[in-house]
C-alpha cells in the first residue's frame, strides 16, 4: 500500500521538517501561554484553538514528510471535534454570563474549600 | 525557470514592505499636516440629530448565537466528505453506504434541532 | 463493539423519547436501553478479533471492562429518579448524553489506535463538560463547568501534541508494537510519551494535575459527580494502561520514575487536602486524587498482574463511591439552604438513629474506602501494593502504607458524625430502587472483602 503513494514533492523537501516542528512548537507555547495568563474565558478558548492548531500543523507536516496520510486523517478528527468541543464551551460560557453579565474568570470564585 | 526556492519568493517581501511602509508613511504625515482642531460641537455625532444612546457595541440575540454555533458544527461535518469523494470510485458501495450511516446520524441530529424549536427564528 | 453501536442508536431514540407525552417514559427506557448495551457487549464473549480496520480490538478483557462501565452507569441512573427534580431542565437529554458518553469510555478501553483514544477521551470528556453544568441556574455548577471545560479542553491539547510527537517519531498511530529509544527520533519520542501522559493524568485526576478536581466534585450536581469520579477513573486508567503495557513499554525506563514521584504525589496531596475539607463532595475529590495514587502504583509493577488489579481496584472503588455519594444524594435532598441542597459533613450528623441502613451503608462505603479489612477496599489495596512490591520501590510504598493510616482519619469524620446522639433531620424517605440499589453495592463490597478471588481470578 504505501509504496503506491506517490513520493514526496520537491517544493515540500525544500523547507526542512525541523522549521515546522519549531513553528508548531512556538504556536503551541503562545497557546499555553494563553491559557495560563489572560483571564478572558473567550481568549483562553482561542488560546485553546490555536494549541490545537499547532498540533494540526504538526501533524500535517509529519503526514507530508513521511507520505503517510494517516497524519491528515486525524487533523480532520480533531478539527470535527474541535468545533464540538468549541460549541459545547461557548454555551458554557453564554451560560455563564446569562447569570454573572460577566466573563472574566476571576469573577468565579464560589468554590473554595 | 519556475523553481521553488525561498529567494524566488523575495519580490513579495519587496511588495509587503512597500505597501506597509506607504501605511505608516500615509499615517504619520495626516498626523502631522493635518489641522487640529477640538471643540465640543465638532466631538458630538451630528449637530442637530437626534441625541445618541447607548452603546455602539449592542449584544446580539441568543438565538443568533445558538444558530451560528450550530453552522459551525454542521459546517465542519462536511470535511469528512472530502476523502470519501476523493476514494468515491475505489470505495463503491461499501463506502457509500457507510456515508449514508454517517448523514443519518448527522440529519437524526438536525432534526432533533427543529424539534426543539432552535431554528424558530419568531419565537418568544 | 455492539455496545457502541447499540448506546448511539438508543441514545438518539432516548434523546426523542423527550419530545414524546408521557414524560415518565424516559427513565425505564434509559435504563432498558443499558441493559441492552450491556447484552450486546457479550456477543463477543470469547471471540475476540479486530473491528473497523483494526483501530478497535476486543477481547474478553475490555469485554470485561464495558461491564463495568455499563452496570456502573446503570447503578448511578438509577439514583437519578427521571430527573424530575426542579435543577434538572431537560431529563431526556442527560439520559442521552450520558449513553454517548459510555460509547467513549467503551473507546477508551479497547482502542488499537491512537485516533480512536482521543475521539473516546473527548466524547467522554465533552458529554462531562455538558453534565456538569447541568443545572444552568447555579451559579457554582456554571463556574464548576467553565472549569472543567478549560482544564479539560488544555489537557486535550497536550495529549494531541504528544500524539503528533509520537506520530512523527514512530510514523503510526497504531500502538500494536513496542517503540525503543535511539536514533535521532528519541527526541520526539520523549516528548510525546511525556505529554501523552500529561493529558491523560488529567483526565483522572492525578497530582499535580489534579487542580479542577475539587471546584468540579463541588460544583456539579451530586449524581454527574459520581459518575465522573467512576466512569471517567475506571476508563481514563484502562487507556492509561493499555498506551504504557504496549506502545511505552519499551520506555520503561523514562516513565517509570516519572510515575513514581505521581504516585507519592497524589498520596501526598490527596489525603493530606482531604483532612481539612467540610465539605462532603470536596472530601470526596481530594480522596478520588489520592485513590489515582493507589490505582498508579499498579502500574510500576509487573504488566502481568496490574490490569487485574486495576479491575479490582475500579470494582471496589466505584462500589464505595456510588454508595456514599447516593447517601449523599438521598439524605441532602431533606436539607435545602439557600435554593441548594446542603453538602457538608455534619448533614451526617445523627444519621444512624434517623436511620439505620443509610447509616449502614455510608459506614461500609466509607470504611471500604480507607481500606479496612473485610471490606473490597482492603484488597483493593492489597493487589496494588503486592504488584508494586515486585517492582522494588519500597519507599513508594512505605509512603502509600503512611498515606492510609491519614486517610483513615478523615474518612472516619462522616462516620464519627454519623453516629452522635443529635440529628438534625427529619425522618428520611428512600425510594425502593435506591434501597435496591445500596443493597448490591454495599453487598459487593462486603463479598469482594470476603472473597476477593471471585473477581480478581477472572485474568
Amino acid at each position: 500500500m504505501e509504496n503506491q503513494l506517490p513520493a514526496m514533492p520537491d517544493v515540500i523537501a525544500q523547507v526542512p521538517l525541523n522549521n515546522y516542528v519549531l513553528l508548531a512548537s512556538i504556536l503551541f507555547i503562545i497557546g499555553i501561554a494563553g491559557v495560563l495568563i489572560r483571564r478572558n474565558a473567550i481568549i483562553m478558548l482561542m488560546s485553546i484553538e490555536l494549541m490545537l492548531n499547532a498540533v494540526n500543523l504538526l501533524l500535517v507536516a509529519f503526514s507530508s514528510y513521511r507520505s503517510d496520510p494517516n497524519g491528515q486523517i486525524f487533523v480532520f478528527f480533531i478539527m470535527a471535534v474541535a468545533a464540538a468541543e468549541v460549541a459545547v464551551g461557548l454555551a458554557i460560557i453564554v451560560m455563564i454570563y446569562r447569570n454573572i453579565r460577566s466573563i472574566d474568570i476571576s469573577l468565579l470564585d464560589k468554590l473554595r474549600g | 525557470m519556475i523553481s521553488n526556492l525561498p529567494q524566488d519568493f523575495s519580490p513579495i517581501l519587496v511588495q509587503f514592505l512597500l505597501a506597509l511602509g506607504f501605511v505608516i508613511f500615509t499615517i504619520i504625515i495626516t498626523h502631522v499636516l493635518g489641522p487640529r482642531l477640538k471643540s465640543k460641537q465638532k466631538e458630538d455625532p451630528f449637530e442637530c440629530g437626534i441625541e445618541s444612546e447607548g452603546d455602539a457595541r449592542t449584544p446580539l440575540s441568543v438565538r443568533y448565537f445558538l444558530i451560528a454555533i450550530l453552522f459551525v458544527l454542521f459546517d465542519v461535518e462536511i470535511i469528512f466528505m472530502y476523502p470519501w469523494a476523493v476514494n468515491f470510485k475505489s470505495l463503491g458501495w461499501f463506502g457509500f453506504i457507510e456515508m449514508l450511516t454517517f448523514v443519518a446520524f448527522l440529519m437524526a441530529g438536525f432534526y432533533y434541532i427543529v424539534k426543539k424549536g432552535v431554528l424558530d427564528w419568531e419565537r418568544d | 463493539m455492539y455496545p457502541i453501536i447499540s448506546l448511539s442508536v438508543t441514545g438518539l431514540l432516548t434523546l426523542f423519547l423527550g419530545f414524546s407525552e408521557n414524560k415518565k417514559i424516559v427513565f425505564p427506557a434509559s435504563i432498558a436501553f443499558l441493559l441492552i448495551a450491556l447484552a450486546t457487549a457479550f456477543i463477543d464473549w470469547n471471540a475476540p478479533g479486530f473491528y473497523f480496520n483494526d483501530m478497535l480490538q476486543v477481547n474478553n478483557t475490555s469485554i470485561v471492562f464495558w461491564a463495568i462501565l455499563i452496570i456502573s452507569a446503570i447503578l448511578i441512573m438509577g439514583f437519578s429518579e427521571g430527573f424530575e427534580r426542579f435543577e434538572f431542565a431537560q431529563p431526556a437529554e442527560y439520559f442521552a448524553i450520558v449513553q454517548f458518553s459510555l460509547v467513549g469510555a467503551i473507546m477508551m478501553v479497547s482502542f488499537k489506535n491512537l485516533i480512536m483514544l482521543f475521539l473516546g477521551i473527548e466524547i467522554l470528556s465533552v458529554a462531562m463538560y455538558v453534565l456538569t453544568g447541568a443545572d444552568k441556574r447555579n451559579i457554582r455548577g456554571n463556574e464548576a463547568a467553565l472549569k472543567y471545560f478549560l482544564m479539560g479542553a488544555f489537557a486535550t491539547g497536550i495529549l494531541l501534541f504528544g500524539m503528533a510527537m509520537f506520530y512523527g517519531a514512530t510514523g503510526t498511530f497504531n500502538i500494536g508494537s513496542g517503540v525503543f529509544i535511539g536514533g535521532d527520533n528519541s527526541f520526539f519520542l520523549w516528548i510525546g510519551c511525556t505529554f501523552m501522559l500529561i493529558g491523560m493524568l488529567f483526565k483522572v485526576a492525578a497530582a499535580p494535575f489534579h487542580l479542577w478536581t475539587p471546584d468540579v466534585y463541588e460544583g456539579a450536581p451530586t449524581i454527574f459527580t459520581a459518575y465522573m469520579s467512576t466512569i471517567v477513573k475506571t476508563a481514563g486508567f484502562v487507556a492509561l494502561f493499555k498506551v504504557l503495557s504496549t506502545t511505552f513499554s519499551g520506555l520503561q525506563d523514562f516513565w517509570w520514575i516519572m510515575i513514581a514521584v505521581l504516585v507519592t504525589l497524589s498520596l501526598m496531596i490527596g489525603n493530606i487536602g482531604a483532612v481539612s475539607q467540610n465539605s462532603f463532595k470536596r472530601l470526596m475529590a481530594y480522596s478520588s486524587i489520592s485513590h489515582a495514587g493507589f490505582m498508579l502504583l499498579a502500574l510500576l509493577g509487573d504488566h502481568e498482574n496490574a490490569l487485574g488489579s486495576i479491575m479490582f481496584y475500579s470494582v471496589v472503588y466505584t462500589l464505595a463511591t456510588i454508595s456514599a455519594f447516593g447517601v449523599l444524594m438521598v439524605v441532602s435532598k431533606e436539607r435545602i439552604e439557600k435554593g441548594r441542597v446542603y453538602e457538608q459533613n455534619d448533614l451526617f450528623k445523627g444519621l444512624a438513629q434517623n436511620n439505620g441502613f443509610l447509616a449502614t451503608v455510608l459506614i461500609i462505603a466509607m470504611l471500604s474506602l480507607a481500606g479496612i479489612p473485610l471490606t473490597g477496599g482492603f484488597w483493593g489495596k492489597f493487589f496494588v501494593f503486592r504488584d508494586a512490591a515486585s517492582s522494588g520501590l519500597f519507599w513508594v510504598i512505605i509512603m502509600a502504607v503512611l498515606m492510609s493510616a491519614i486517610a483513615i482519619y478523615y474518612y472516619f469524620k462522616p462516620v464519627l458524625l454519623s453516629m452522635s446522639k443529635k440529628t438534625s433531620l427529619e425522618s428520611i424517605t428512600i425510594n425502593p430502587l435506591a434501597k435496591f440499589i445500596f443493597a448490591i453495592t454495599t453487598f459487593g463490597t462486603i463479598v469482594l472483602g470476603i472473597f476477593p478471588w471471585i473477581l480478581r481470578s477472572l485474568f
